[in-house]
């Protein structure tokens, strides 16, 4: 594993914001790249670009923000969620951001205690905070030139989260029980007072009075939909037409098929055609009729000599 | 230890939720599993509370509505009265067979999943939706979705130790043993249907033998399509009926399909026999009397005709004595055989006996007492009654259009019911045909001043028939009735009836006759032409409108 943990093959997008030295960003974006691979798998996006980009959701494996040395990129609660949005379930991101250590500023600059809130609202788990650093004098003055606060407080956390391992929109049964003990056949046994309603309905079988629930209110939009029609088609759903031989083909279709030869008339003197048309061939002049005995002579009605 | 014991539950309209679950059945046994697979409406539900292991298997039919053999449980489930906790010691799964170019997709096996859950059950798997428009049918959802049903089932209940699950070549023990009565036994008298004692309405285990009045045929000989209007004597039946319901007629095999059939098994059609349930707590087939000739068995029983199922072909190739045939019979059994198995019998509508011919090695050593697993039973046809009881009482009549059609077999298919019924006739000493009536989905209004709009072409006239009959004897006069065809010279129904009442006021009618002109004319064409006269009866009139065909 490389450095950030980044695994060759995998995609990673690297954001950066105008804090960032445009030297450090390209150092960092070719070390990746080589990391990585070729393929175009890193993808370079300005912090305030990144939800117009519009990423398609759930393609990243890694995300790295506000790394590059310098910088002072503050992550919003929209950037967070977008970020979350294109990660991978199971992703990581790996962020940095200037924080302060005192709250009661007005300066837009989250405390320490915010930052990993502030992931965590967004979606992200396994919220962990893996640095946290003074400042350098460039850092801080880059935090006054960009950021305008002037305060000497200042930390920078380096810290890291997870996208969950499902997808939006999956669903999973929950397994609610109305709690009844289970019985000897270690099921839940019917409570008496239910068994008794049951029965006392079930034998009043005939009652027409009784209130019915409407059964279409059970159906939901998922129900009232048809199969997709290409699902409705077989594999390779040959026609009559198709060229098979007979197990012991006498009468040369067997051959036919192998050498690809054609014949110029199907024979009508096969072994096998006095057989119903399970046995038969493609091609044999008798399709349509039952079953006759050997040596039967069967006189062939003139529509059935053309082909059907 | 745990008792291995599966509950089958199934709602079936023509016989594949039926087929699907005896299918789930066998497989059950074969991983030693007790296995009871009965239809909804004969299960006891009171027990279903106790029940820890249920498949439920249920067809969609209509406009998203529960087969017959379920309406009771249906209603049942839905009571806003039982608790929600009442299924908790219930695993289940549900297995669904609809057609999704219906909008009500698998409604019944969507809700039944739903409304179990919501009473507390436990679901195996997602319901599985079975369905028609697949190429390869309902079995392309069903065979995985079987596969991973036994999954969660063996980890539930996991194999005895020591035990195997039964393997696909050991063949499993009929549904019922079959005993040959000795020869000179006395021949039973009568068929089907015995004249007892009038009981209670007639319904499909009691169906009224009527007696057949007329068979008249109303489109021109020349014309491609034999329809006819056929009355039957329903007197002292107690059946009565109303406009918009529907009669029920149960069809037999015609004799030389049934002589053919004995043949090929080599059975004598004169014997008789009693049939004994393998596992005790199966109830014997309904209809079916005991003892029973194999002549009633085979012309009244036994669905010859119908296309053969794959568990069909999955049972023939246990007696198969030949390997060829054994091994293709095998073949359409698999799941990689489907295509090969719709190319020879769905597409080009292959009947049972046909395929039998075709297997004759295998079909002469098929054993009696099979051939109540092997062949369903046959299923009866519904028709719009055609007439009302108040313009001819104790009569009910129908339109009926005889089927038959050529697919790429040199047979032409045709209709089991329509080609019986349009052969028999009154002349012929005493025509019997099996019938009952169910309640239709059409109702008409109570309100005398209600104006109708009726739209129906062809034989989809038929219920409007049976409506302005009824309502001209109540003297309503507000009828509007579109009716099309191709050719007024050939198959214009009822045209006299028609022009009779347009000429008392009872009737305004439009013709559309597509074929008589160089452009085709239909009804909607009709429709539009006067759509003035329609938007009135709509919206001053209320007028109700419907459709059939």
């Amino acid at each position: 594993m490389g450095e950030y943990g980044i695994a060759p093959g995998q995609r990673v997008a690297i954001v950066w914001d105008s804090s960032s030295p445009v030297e450090a960003l390209k150092d960092l974006v070719d070390k990746i790249q080589a990391l990585v691979g070729p393929d175009n798998r890193v993808s370079v996006e300005n912090i305030n670009q990144l939800s117009q980009s519009a990423h398609r959701e759930s393609s990243f494996d890694v995300v790295l923000s506000g790394v590059v040395a310098g910088s002072t990129a503050q992550h919003s609660a929209e950037v967070l969620a977008e970020i979350a949005r294109i990660l991978k379930p199971g992703g990581r991101v790996l962020l940095k951001e200037p924080v302060v250590t005192e709250s009661g500023n007005n300066s837009g600059i989250k405390t320490a205690a915010k930052l990993p809130t502030a992931l965590t609202l967004s979606g992200l788990v396994e919220v962990k905070e893996l640095q946290k650093e003074a400042l350098t004098p460039e850092e801080a003055q880059s935090v006054q030139e960009h950021l305008g606060y002037q305060g000497n407080d200042l930390l920078i956390v380096q810290i890291e989260g997870r996208k969950p391992n499902f997808e939006v929109g999956s669903s999973s049964q929950l397994k609610l029980s109305f709690a009844k003990r289970p019985g000897p056949s270690g099921k839940p046994s019917v409570d008496p007072a239910t068994a008794k309603l049951w029965t006392l309905s079930a034998n009043d079988m005939n009652d027409e009075e009784m209130d019915l629930l409407d059964s279409d209110e059970l159906l939901d939009s998922e129900d009232l939909k048809k199969p997709d029609p290409s699902s409705l088609r077989a594999p390779s759903c040959k026609e009559l037409g198709k060229k098979k031989a007979c197990k012991n083909c006498t009468c040369g279709l067997a051959e036919e098929l192998e050498q690809e030869k054609r014949s110029s008339q199907p024979k009508s003197a096969c072994g096998n055609c006095y057989l119903g048309d399970a046995f038969r061939c493609a091609s044999c002049p008798y399709l349509g009729m039952p079953a006759f005995k050997p040596g039967e002579k069967i006189l062939l009605k003139e529509n059935q000599l053309h082909d059907a | 230890m745990v008792e291995r014991q599966l509950l089958v539950l199934f709602g079936s309209q023509t016989g594949t939720a039926e087929d699907t679950a005896e299918r789930i059945g066998r497989e059950a046994k074969r991983r030693h599993f007790q296995c009871r697979v009965e239809a909804l409406d004969s299960y006891d539900v009171a027990n279903l509370i106790n029940e820890l292991l249920v498949v439920f298997v249920c067809a969609t039919t209509g406009q998203g509505d529960p087969p017959d053999n379920m309406k009771m449980f249906w209603r049942f489930l839905f009571r806003k009265n039982l608790p929600p906790g009442s299924l908790c010691q219930l695993d289940y799964a549900v297995l669904g067979l609809g057609d999704s170019s219906y909008p009500k997709f698998n409604f019944v096996a969507k809700k039944l999943h739903k409304r179990v859950l919501q009473l507390g059950g436990n679901p195996l798997l997602p319901v599985a939706l079975g369905d028609d428009q697949h190429d390869l049918g309902p079995d392309a959802v069903v065979d995985p979705w079987l596969l991973a049903l036994w999954d969660k089932i063996l980890a539930l209940y996991p194999l005895p130790p020591g035990l195997e699950i039964i393997s696909r070549d050991v063949r499993l023990p009929p549904k019922y043993t079959l005993h040959y009565l000795p020869e000179d036994s006395p021949h039973p008298d009568g068929g089907l249907l015995q004249p007892t004692a009038p009981r209670a309405v007639p319904s499909e285990l009691h169906p009224f033998a009527a007696h057949m009045v007329s068979n008249q045929r109303v489109t021109a000989e020349s014309h491609f399509q034999d329809v006819r209007l056929i009355e039957f004597d329903i007197t002292g039946s107690g059946i009565t009926f109303s406009a918009g319901d529907v009669v029920m007629i149960q069809p037999q095999n015609c004799p030389e399909d049934v002589q053919q059939f004995c043949q090929l098994l080599r059975l004598d059609p004169d014997r008789r026999f009693v049939l004994k349930p393998t596992e005790p707590g199966t109830s014997l087939p309904a209809l079916l009397p005991q003892p029973c000739t194999i002549q009633h068995l085979v012309t009244h029983y036994l669905d010859i005709s119908c296309v053969p199922r794959r568990s069909f072909f999955e049972l023939l190739s246990y007696f198969s004595t030949n390997e060829l045939e054994r091994e293709k019979l095998q073949e359409f059994s698999s799941a990689q055989g489907q295509e090969e198995l719709y190319s020879y019998c769905n597409r080009p509508r292959r009947t049972t006996l046909e395929a039998l011919w075709d297997f004759p090695h295998t079909t002469c050593a098929i054993p009696p007492e099979y051939l109540l697993d092997l062949i369903p039973r046959i299923r009866p046809r519904a028709f719009s009654i055609a007439s009302s009881m108040l313009a001819h009482p104790d009569r009910i009549q129908i339109l009926m259009a005889v089927v038959q059609y050529k697919t790429r077999l040199s047979k032409p298919r045709r209709g089991l019911c329509s080609t019986w019924l349009a052969s028999l006739s009154p002349e012929q000493g005493d025509v019997r045909v099996p019938l009952w009536v169910k309640k239709g989905g059409m109702k008409f209004p109570a309100d005398p001043d209600t104006p109708v709009i009726m739209i129906g072409p062809g034989t989809g006239v038929a219920p409007f028939r049976a409506a302005i009959q009824e309502r001209v004897a109540q003297g309503r006069r507000g009828n509007c009735l579109f009716f099309g065809c191709r050719q007024k010279s050939k198959d214009f129904y009822c045209q006299a009836e028609w022009e009779e009442l347009v000429r008392r006021g009872f009737l305004t009618l439009f013709t559309a006759f597509s074929r008589d002109q160089e452009e085709k004319v239909y009804v909607q064409h009709r429709i539009q032409e006067n759509r003035r006269l329609v938007w009135e009866l709509l919206s001053s009139g209320s007028a109700r409108v419907y459709l059939a065909g």
